[in-house]
């Protein structure tokens, strides 16, 4: 039940990788990435590997009724979160770092007038941060959900400009189901998938038909000899159940963004970015899968009009963004098109909120209010909101 | 007068919450006498007006008059029509969803009905404006610590002195808007200076007689945000009645007179709490009185019945000492509780009442001078 660290699996018999892409003679020109490069150790925790199990110890992986599971008739193991890696072969998704470009076009378009809100969402910063509570300083469980509040209260504010905006609605506490078959086994993805922002429009396919097509070369990492489906929770379910969570004739009926809010206190109780990430990544594809068997029908094809869903992801501080893109439905075999994901990771919105300043023998060290705000990031959270409207 | 308090470590909110819904029964209801009562309202109370002069021609009790153009002016309302939006929007309110500033803000814009259009069209840009200036605090604390009024110490060593009784009120509304510039003071006849020859109602004896928790808190003022926050003006605060607190009970135990009273008294407490404390975050205080009035609105439902208030503090001299020479009241204009719908069916809203959403979005329309 305990994870393995990577360090400990042997180096990976990625043959099939070399042979599709390598000519007689110039193996070298692509030579399997080692393993060490592509996983920046976080720091802090040298004995906590991205994609390793976390706090599988402690019962804590599906305190939110998040379970990822996969459903065998056999066996059954238990789940934890997996890391974006794994997230990724279990969606048949190419990962592509930053924002797409359709998001970054509205970030730098000047029309918008994002410089004056600016100054808009320093006072929100600080109110959630600083001035919400009677005590000295907020905690965690009353600030994260009051700084997005905050947040969603600026973005709404562009429904002036844009009339549009107003066709949206936030949704809490809503269940997704989503059930999928990859490679003989059965997945499935259950569970309240955070705060959900819906649309009566859907969001415009991000990346064009080429880029579709060309994620038909993209090979999908394996693990091997980690079988990818390892600390996933198996369940015997008795429905393969795909629910958008929503009845017919809902207005508001494409998923547009999932918040995701990591606001336990402890440390321990919180998800760290990378397992953050990948929860998004799965819930994404869960809502995007439902929403595409509701339109298309069951069977398994390449999706005509791909389904675009976005995730935002913050312990309060630290943002995560996400697009995901849908192509297909069929994803039992490793061939043939590929889903997209776009990951913006680790964005900080601002780096130290003090509600007292620090004073070191009569020298103020630390003085009070936020301190090294990053207007980017609420650029980019903005150019999210806006997304598919503007 | 009898000290209102409660015990230091259960000063959490919810608990708060609990006594202060409690606190507002206006009569002893028939269950046992753990039942926290209502304290009898302190002499300075200011009285509710509820029915505002004949000279209105609306169906809603209007606000007072204000010395520019009416925001309240109420237009005579169009038949129900069978909008998508307004299914959703009920089935929001039915499925215990509170409707959040949000969502309101969602719904006005949503607003198809024609005549709320035009209203909307004259103020939309006032709306937008002044919301964006605004900040909506979600359960946020509101407190106020006041003296009022004076009584003998019976029992110890301080036994025989004079004390001045001491009241807190711990509130949480669901929801609140502040901004950061004062709503405008409404009507011309009810200045801060003007006498009101408005009944105040006397009560003599002390809250303790009734069967009242009485406990220590923690005496603090605050609006819901510190005082470094710029919004520091009340704008609407919003209050959810607890389910022990339904139309049903009451009617259940032949109380129907008291149904009102939960509602107005909600209103009353929490809008003088949450102006006196934006009273004292400016610095004014019982031996400073306020120089400009505090006015404020709160909406009180219990998700199908909506009652609307407006408040307008004049006066924060409230002690034995001060309250000799003060001729100011405060005053609280509100209105009955009505539906907002009488039934959602197969997914239509029967009997949806426009008029209490235009009384909605007249009260979010409304915004201070400056703005």
């Amino acid at each position: 039940r305990t994870g393995r660290p990577e360090a400990e699996r042997p180096q990976p018999q990625d043959t099939r990788a070399v042979a599709t892409s390598s000519r007689p003679g110039t193996v070298s020109e692509v030579p399997p990435r080692p393993r060490g490069e592509e996983e920046p150790l976080p720091p802090a925790q040298p004995h906590e590997l991205p994609g390793s199990l976390g706090h599988i110890g402690n019962g804590l992986g599906w305190e939110g009724a998040l379970s990822i599971t996969s459903v065998s008739r056999d066996r059954s193991r238990w789940v934890v979160f997996p890391g974006v890696r794994q997230a990724q072969w279990l969606t048949k998704t190419k990962l592509v770092e930053g924002l797409p470009p359709a998001v970054q076009g509205i970030m730098d378009n000047p029309a918008l007038g994002l410089q004056e809100l600016e100054e808009r969402a320093k006072h929100m910063v600080s109110h959630a941060r600083l001035w919400d509570t009677a005590e000295a300083a907020p905690r965690r469980e009353r600030y994260c959900p009051v700084l997005f509040e905050n947040l969603i209260h600026i973005c709404r504010l562009m429904s002036g400009k844009y009339p549009s905006l107003s066709k949206r609605m936030l949704a809490r506490n809503c269940r997704v189901a989503a059930t999928w078959e990859r490679e003989s086994i059965l997945l499935q993805v259950r569970g309240l998938s955070g705060i959900l922002m819906n649309s009566m429009s859907p969001i415009p396919p991000v990346a064009s038909k080429e880029e579709i097509l060309a994620t038909k070369e993209h090979v999908l990492e394996t693990f091997y000899p980690i079988a990818p489906t390892i600390d996933l929770q198996e369940v015997n379910v008795y429905k393969e159940l795909n629910d958008t969570g929503f009845r017919d004739g809902y207005p508001y009926s494409h998923p547009h963004t999932l918040f995701f809010l990591e606001s336990a206190n402890v440390l321990t109780d919180r998800f760290r970015p990378e397992q953050l990430r990948a929860k998004m990544l799965m819930f994404a594809f869960g809502n995007a899968l439902a929403k595409a068997k509701a339109l298309h029908g069951n069977d398994p094809k390449v999706l005509e009009q791909p389904v675009v869903v976005q995730s935002i992801g913050t312990d309060g501080q630290l943002f995560q963004f996400m697009v995901f893109q849908l192509n297909t439905t069929d994803l039992v075999s490793n061939d043939g098109v590929k889903n997209l994901v776009w990951i913006d990771s680790d964005q900080n919105l601002y780096e130290r909120a003090q509600c007292v300043p620090e004073v070191k023998k009569g020298v103020v060290t630390k003085p009070a209010g936020i301190s090294g705000f990053q207007p980017d990031t609420f650029k980019k959270f903005l150019a999210l909101y806006l997304h598919g409207t503007v | 007068m009898a000290l209102l308090a409660a015990s230091r470590h259960t000063t959490s909110i919810a608990h708060a919450q609990k006594l202060f819904r409690f606190t507002q029964q206006g009569r002893s209801a028939p269950s046992s006498h753990v039942t926290p009562k209502a304290p009898p309202l302190p002499a300075r109370q200011p009285p509710l007006q509820e029915n505002p002069p004949a000279d209105r021609k609306t169906s809603l009790s209007r606000g007072p008059e204000r010395g520019r153009e009416s925001l309240w002016a109420i237009e005579p309302v169009c038949g129900p029509h069978d909008c998508r939006w307004c299914i959703s929007f009920v089935q929001t309110i039915t499925s215990n969803l509170f409707p959040s500033f949000t969502w309101i803000l969602s719904v006005v814009s949503h607003c198809s009905y024609r005549r709320m259009g035009r209203v909307l069209n004259a103020k939309g840009e006032s709306l937008f404006f002044c919301i964006s200036c605004s900040v909506s605090d979600l359960n946020p604390e509101v407190n106020y610590y006041w003296h009022h009024g004076k009584e003998v110490v019976v029992h110890g060593h301080r036994k025989g002195r004079v004390d001045p009784v001491r009241f807190q009120i711990d509130d949480s509304p669901h929801l609140q808007i502040r901004v950061p510039k004062q709503l405008p003071e409404v009507g011309i006849t009810h200045k801060l200076n003007v006498s009101i020859p408005a009944f105040v109602p006397v009560i003599d004896h002390k809250p303790s007689k009734l069967p009242l928790f009485k406990k220590q808190y923690e005496n603090k003022v605050f609006i819901g945000a510190k005082v470094a926050d710029p919004c520091c003006y009340g704008h609407t605060q919003f209050h959810l009645l607890p389910d022990k607190l339904k139309r049903e009970r009451f009617i259940r135990e032949r109380l129907e007179d008291q149904i009102e009273v939960v509602y107005r008294s909600n209103g009353i407490a929490s809008l003088f709490a949450w102006t006196a404390a934006q009273a004292m975050y400016q610095g004014f205080w019982n031996e400073a009185d306020v120089t400009r009035p505090f006015v404020s609105q709160a909406v009180v439902t219990d998700g199908k019945y909506f009652a609307f208030f407006c408040y307008q503090l004049n006066t924060l001299a409230l002690t034995a000492e001060t309250i000799k020479n003060n001729p100011r009241k405060n005053i609280c204009w509100g209105t009955d509780s009505k539906p907002l719908y009488d039934v959602v069916e197969d997914g239509n809203v029967k009997g949806f009442n426009d008029e209490v959403l235009l009384q909605l979005v007249h009260f979010l329309l409304n915004r201070p001078k400056e703005l």
